[in-house]
Order: structure tokens, then sequence, then C-alpha cells
């Protein structure tokens, strides 16, 4: 029995071990959504660890959680760097697109709070929009796209007669942003990032998430989130001193988030080069725009490279369907910026098989998404409506492997 | 006079008398059985009490190998704990037994367990000190030399918090049960747990709420376990740790809404066809405020089971006590039940040499999965070694 015995967990161990999974396996280069740029010096690399631990961070109560919140940590919202779920998803609301109801808790809903504080309501007479966290990685080299080469693609008054215009939105920003920083500056400068973009600098979109999502205090903003819609104050319930995240952690995540790389696209297939012709044809491309290019950079990994993003990060009028009638900015409340399509290869993997497509997460699928566009982007839904049943999968499957 | 002291009094007049009824029989059943094995009052160095006061202790050190997706974790050596026992039995009815922890490298250090017995009889006995609280059987017995693996149950450190240390006062007992047989009970009135459990975590870690030397509420918790056991080497316990944790009452004023945790657990051991199986699960329900639900779970629960063979007696003639162990070890973990997410699965293999009984070399391979609040996968696997030794 003895000799039986121990031949049998042998033969279980090599087992394992010639399918390599005694160890467990990585993921091949690519199929992940947290990976560095390539070409990262290693003093970028030490930092931009140091940064996706912050990331991964969550926070407790004890070190500066709440006192009113949505959730305990960057990654709790998005899910391997990639995208939410309806469950994590934020609640923005204003009365109009200059008054963003800060009397009453705006913008952002803090639905969650620490005993001894009140979470925020949504009161009667508010513009709302659900947004679900949007993917983190590829940022950086968004950011380094020359504005004018954005600027380029903008036909706010339809010149060319396309039935496609495209606004940029330009925001001043956040008052904390130093003038040096990528998407900084006095006066107006190109929104980028966000689903309408209204946020020029990943700096303030990384503060602000800190302290409107988390309640986590910085230097930045060093003064805690209030629900000002009841009397007790809400800074009795928090336990920690502010401000409660050390400058290194956030600039940390800030580096970290710049130089995430986007996900390898899938193999091309003549389907998929078919529906890259057809997905070019139909004129989704026209706002889904394949590769936009970096200008020059200080991180040598972000500079004069290509930016396979699929989007003129401008902003469209898409028609009442996904309207949320919510002003932002600049931006109607039947705009959006056109969402990147790159990584939606991989979306699925980091939301246990769902895709949760859309500002709101409410398309289950890349079709789904599709039919719903409307305003400018009616022509080229409905063209992709009348496309036949093999020409559809093969646009399908080609965005869904990008 | 609380709810919880008043159940613990009235349980205590009751026991007594029953005591008293019971005292004639102590002479027919076998006595010599430790409470719990492996118990405070059951280990190899109270062998040496020949005096008024023995010590003793447990010492282990850790390997340690871990890959997580494919990608090295941990590859770090540990000096995990260095404890030390104490007993006295200062006369026919007191007794003394004290346990002081220094936990990796003495970065943290504990006392564990210092309390006083006062044996009236086999069926009534009260302790009064910082205990174990009987929160299933692994708490109350998990030196490292008697455990076969090197890390401990998941759901037993995770969710029942072992290990669970608090001051409180209560009584114990045994009662025989025919011939071979007995029923054993310990019921205390203790500190409880804290808020930590949701201030000091991302999420609900009742680890985070042990180990308070004041009472945080003034309100005591309450814990008990009873065990059967139909012969030596067969038992079946059942535990439950009840109380409030928060702080809803200040200065006579209500500022808070009540909270509870409830943790119950079931624990089995049986020797049979020569393995020794073992095994412990439950669960905790905790109240968590209504502005936090959605993060912190209200629900966790999880169990362990385990199997090990010995075998090699005497293979090597120059250390006639020597043996060797073989066995796995299931755990499933569940650290929020009402979502498919945040729990893990794994299994441990192990392989153990003892050159006596009293010490262990343990070689360990675990390979689990865990799944984050979104229930994405994470497969990781762990190379350990670890001796474990008493002295």
């Amino acid at each position: 029995m003895t000799v039986r015995f121990v031949l049998t967990a042998f033969s279980a161990v090599l087992m394992l071990a010639a399918c390599g999974e005694i160890g467990t396996e990585a993921p091949a280069d690519g199929e992940t959504l947290d990976a560095p740029l390539p070409g990262l010096t290693p003093e970028e690399l030490a930092a931009f660890l140091k940064g996706d631990e912050q990331f991964g961070f969550a926070f407790s109560p004890v070190l500066g959680l709440g006192p009113i919140f949505n959730n305990v940590s960057c990654a709790s919202c998005h899910s391997g760097d990639g995208r939410g779920r309806p469950e994590n998803a934020l609640t923005r609301f204003s009365r109009s697109a200059t008054d963003p109801a800060l009397d009453i808790g705006g913008p952002q809903l803090q639905d969650k709070a620490l005993p001894g504080a009140t979470p925020e309501t949504l009161l009667a007479g508010v513009l709302t929009s659900l947004r679900l966290p949007p993917p983190v990685f590829g940022t950086g080299l968004i950011g380094a796209i020359p504005a004018a080469s954005i600027l380029a693609n903008a036909d706010p008054n339809d010149q060319d007669g396309d039935g496609i215009s495209g606004r940029a939105n330009m925001v001043v920003p956040a008052a904390f942003v130093p003038l040096d920083e990528p998407g900084g500056g006095s006066g107006p400068q190109l929104g980028r990032f966000s689903r309408k973009a209204q946020v020029t600098s990943l700096l303030q979109q990384i503060t602000e998430a800190y302290h409107q999502d988390m309640g986590v205090t910085s230097d930045f903003l060093p003064v805690e989130n209030v629900n000002p819609q009841v009397g007790t104050p809400t800074e009795t319930a928090d336990l920690a001193v502010d401000p409660e995240l050390p400058l290194a952690d956030l600039r940390a995540v800030v580096h970290y988030v710049r130089l995430l790389a986007p996900p390898a696209p899938g193999q091309d297939t003549p389907q998929r080069q078919l529906g890259e012709d057809l997905f070019a044809q139909i004129g989704c491309a026209r706002c889904h725009i394949p590769v936009m290019q970096t200008g020059s950079n200080i991180i040598q990994a972000l500079a004069f490279k290509p930016v396979p993003l699929y989007s003129d990060l401008l902003l469209h009028d898409m028609g009442d369907a996904l309207a949320d009638n919510r002003p932002d900015g600049q931006a109607t409340g039947r705009e959006w910026k056109t969402t990147p399509l790159w990584g939606l290869r991989l979306i699925r993997q980091f939301l246990n098989g769902q895709a949760f497509l859309l500002h709101d997460g409410s398309a289950g699928s890349v079709e789904e998404a599709i039919i719903r566009h409307g305003g400018e982007a009616q022509v080229a839904r409905d063209a992709f409506v009348n496309l036949s049943a093999d020409d559809r999968a093969a646009l399908l499957d080609f965005v869904e492997s990008r | 006079m609380s709810g919880v002291s008043r159940i613990v009094a009235t349980g205590f007049v009751f026991l007594g008398g029953w005591a008293t009824t019971l005292q004639s029989q102590e002479d027919t059943t076998e006595v010599d059985r430790p409470m719990v094995r492996g118990d405070m009052y059951d280990k190899p160095y109270l062998a040496q009490l020949a005096g008024r006061t023995a010590v003793g202790g447990y010492v282990e050190f850790h390997a340690r190998y871990a890959r997580v997706d494919g990608v090295k974790e941990e590859f770090t050596f540990l000096a995990k704990r260095f404890n030390l026992f104490f007993a006295s039995q200062i006369s026919d009815f007191i007794r003394f037994a004290a346990e002081l922890e220094f936990e990796d490298a003495a970065e943290e250090i504990n006392l564990e367990f210092a309390a006083v017995d006062f044996l009236i009889a086999r069926a009534l006995a009260f302790r009064a000190g910082v205990i174990l609280v009987p929160l299933g059987k692994f708490n109350l017995s998990h030196d490292s030399p008697l455990n076969e693996f090197t890390d401990r149950p998941l759901v037993s450190t995770r969710v029942f918090g072992v290990t669970v240390w608090e001051p409180g006062i209560g009584a114990l007992g045994i009662f025989p049960v025919g011939s071979a047989g007995r029923i054993t009970y310990q019921i205390y009135a203790v500190n409880g747990f804290d808020d930590g459990l949701i201030t000091e975590s991302d999420g609900t870690r009742i680890p985070e709420g042990r180990r308070n030397f004041e009472d945080n509420n003034n309100s005591p918790s309450l814990v008990g376990r009873v065990a059967w056991s139909p012969r030596i080497g067969i038992e079946l316990g059942a535990s439950l740790h009840t109380g409030p944790y928060n702080v809803f009452q200040q200065d006579g004023q209500e500022i808070d809404q009540k909270r509870n945790l409830t943790i119950w657990v079931v624990d089995f051991e049986a020797d049979f066809r020569g393995i020794r199986w073992e095994g412990e699960g439950g669960q905790a329900n905790i109240d968590v405020p209504a502005s936090l639900l959605g993060i912190y779970a209200e629900r966790q629960q999880g169990f362990y089971f385990q199997g090990m063979w010995d075998f090699g007696r005497q293979w090597i003639r120059t250390m006639p006590k020597s043996f060797f162990s073989a066995g796995a070890r299931v755990d499933v973990l569940d650290l929020d039940a009402d979502i498919s997410g945040d729990n893990v699965k794994q299994i441990s293999l192990g392989f153990n040499f003892r050159p006596t009984g009293e010490t262990v070399f343990k070689f360990n391979y675990v390979r689990g999965r865990a799944r984050d609040r979104f229930n994405n996968p994470s497969d990781f696997a762990d190379f350990l070694f670890s001796v474990a030794t008493y002295f």
C-alpha cells in the first residue's frame, strides 16, 4: 500500500509539472490589461510597480476610507485595470451645465458611508448620469497625442457635410493641477479623459477619484468630501488624519496609469480583414479612428508611438437612445466622447465573461451597443444593420478582436 | 446585570447542581483524557510538572515559495512562532496555565492564554483570565507541532479569527456518557469582537476585530462549545460566539444601532481505518451598517476537511519513535456568501516526517484558486517547508 501511495503521489506531481501547472502559469504577453509599456527604464519600471501596488491598495476606514465614498480601491472599480460593472457604476448629478449642485452633494453621488456618517441620496430635480468605470490602460498614450492632432479631426459645424461633427471639450483644469503637468495650463485645455472628455489631466482624474470615489484626501485635495444634505458634520465620522494619501503614492499611481500598455489586438484573419474593411466602409472609422500618433514626450516609451485606440477623442451627438440629458462642461446631454475600442478583446475576461458596454454598462454585446448608436452615428449604424449576416459577423469579429 | 451575565450566572447554578450529582460517577469513567486533545492542559512539557510550575513551549520555522498566476509572489524564510508555556498546579483545586506567543520573530507578541482554573468537580470548573475561546476545536488546539500542515486552515484563521483569545470568565466540565463516552462543555462571557472588523479593513474581516483586552461596548459576548465523544479518537463539537461588536452606546446615550456578530462552528475528528480525519466548518453572520452593504459582507463561511495517514514507524532504526505521515486537506473559504466572488478554494498535499511525536518536518504543496469580488479567478501555488517542535 505504501509503495502504491508513493507512486500515485509522485505520478500526480509529475503530471502537474508536465503540463506546467504545478507552479501556475503566467498569461502570455499582451493578454493582460495591466502590463507596462515596452521600453521603460528601470527607474520608470520601479515607479510603475509602486503605482501598481498602490492602485490595488484597498483603504480601510482607519487608513483613510470615507467618511462618504463609493468604493475602497482603484482596482475595486477597474477590474484588472479594465472596465467596471453596473454594481460599481458611479452616479453623476447636477442641475445644469453651470450648476454642479455642490450644495446638495454634486457632482457625484457617494452612496456609501462609514458608521457615524450619512450617505448621500439623490434629491428631486437633478439631472443624473450613470457612469461605468472605464478601462485605465493606454491613458498615457492618449495623453501624449498632441492636441493639434485631435483638434484636426474636429468639425463642429460639419463643414464637410458628412453628418459627423466632432467637437472638442475645452475644459479649465482644476486649480490644483500644476501648470507643467500634462493636461495642465492656464485657461481651457483639451479634455480627453472620462466619458465626456471633461478632464484634461490624469493627475486631476486620479486625485479626484481618490477624493470622490474613496473619500481619501491628498496634498492636492486635503479637505474631506462631505455630505451637505445632513446637519451632522461628515468629518466627525472620519478615522484618519488628513491628508490620507502620501504624495509619493498619488504620484506613483498617476505614473502607473500613464504607463499602462494597451493589450495587443488579436490575430488577423481573413474574416477580421473583411471586418476591418467594412468598419471603414460603413463609416465607423470616421469617429473610431483606428490609429493616432503621440508626439514628443519626456518619457521615451510614450514618444512618437502609434496609438491604436479606435477613437478620435471628440464629442459626438449619439442620439436619443444614448443621451443622458445631463450636460457636462461643454458636452451636451446627447454628446459622448468616442469610446476607444482597444482592449475589447479582453474586457470579458476580467468581468467574469460579461461585457457591460456603453457608458452605463447596459449593452451586453458589441452588436447591441452598435444598434443603440444614433445621432451622428445613425448612418453608420443603419449601414451595419443592413449588412448581410456574414458581413455583420465579420465586422463584429473584427471589433471584438481589438 | 446584562442579559449575557444572567445567562452565564443561571448556567453556573444549574451546572453546579448537576456536577454535585455526578461526582459519585467520576471514578467509573476514564478521567485521564484531556478536555480537548492538544489543549492547554495536554502538552508534552507537562510531563515535567514535578514541582509547582513547569515551563515549555514550541518553536516553528517556515521556508515559503509562492507563485500567483505564474509570477513569484514570495520566496522567504520566516521565524514564524516561538511560544512559551507555563503551567502551575497551585493546589488540588487551583491550577494556572499561560501561553506567551512571539510571532514573526517577535514582531507580534501576544499573551494567548493566562487563566486560573478552580476545579470544583470533574463536571464543573471555573476559569477566569485570558482564555482561548472555544470557537471550534482548532482554536483550542492549534500548536504547530501538532498540526499536520504548515498553514492553518483558511476558514479557521480568516472567518473564525484563529487564534482568538479574550479575557473572560466562565465554566467548563466533563460529563461521562456510557462506559467510554463523554460530553464536554465550555461556556464563557468574554469581551467579544470590536468595530475593527469593519474599520480596520476594506471589507468585513473578523480577525481585525478580535483580541480585545477590554470590552469596547460594555456588553460582553457569549461563547461556548459542547462536544460529544463516544470513545477515544472520535469527537463531534459545536460552538457559538455571539454578541454585539460595535459601540452603540456611550455615556448612557444610544449613538448607534446595536450590531451583532454571531459565529457558529461545527468540528469533528475521527480515527478510522488508520487515517486520522478532522474538519471544521461554520458561518459568521455580521450585522453590517446599511451604508456599507455591497462592499462589506454580511455572511462569511467555509470549511476544511483533512485526512492524514501515518506510516513507516521504525523504518529508521536509529530513531525508533520516528514515523512519516501523508495526507491532504481541502479548504473552502467564502468571504462574502451573498455574491459569487470573494472566495478561495485550495487543496494542500502534505508529507511529514516526525523523528519523535513532538517534532515534525512538513513538506506541503498547496494549489488553489482565489476569486476577487468581480469573480475573476487567480491561481496560486505554494511550496512550503516547515519545522516545528515542542520543547
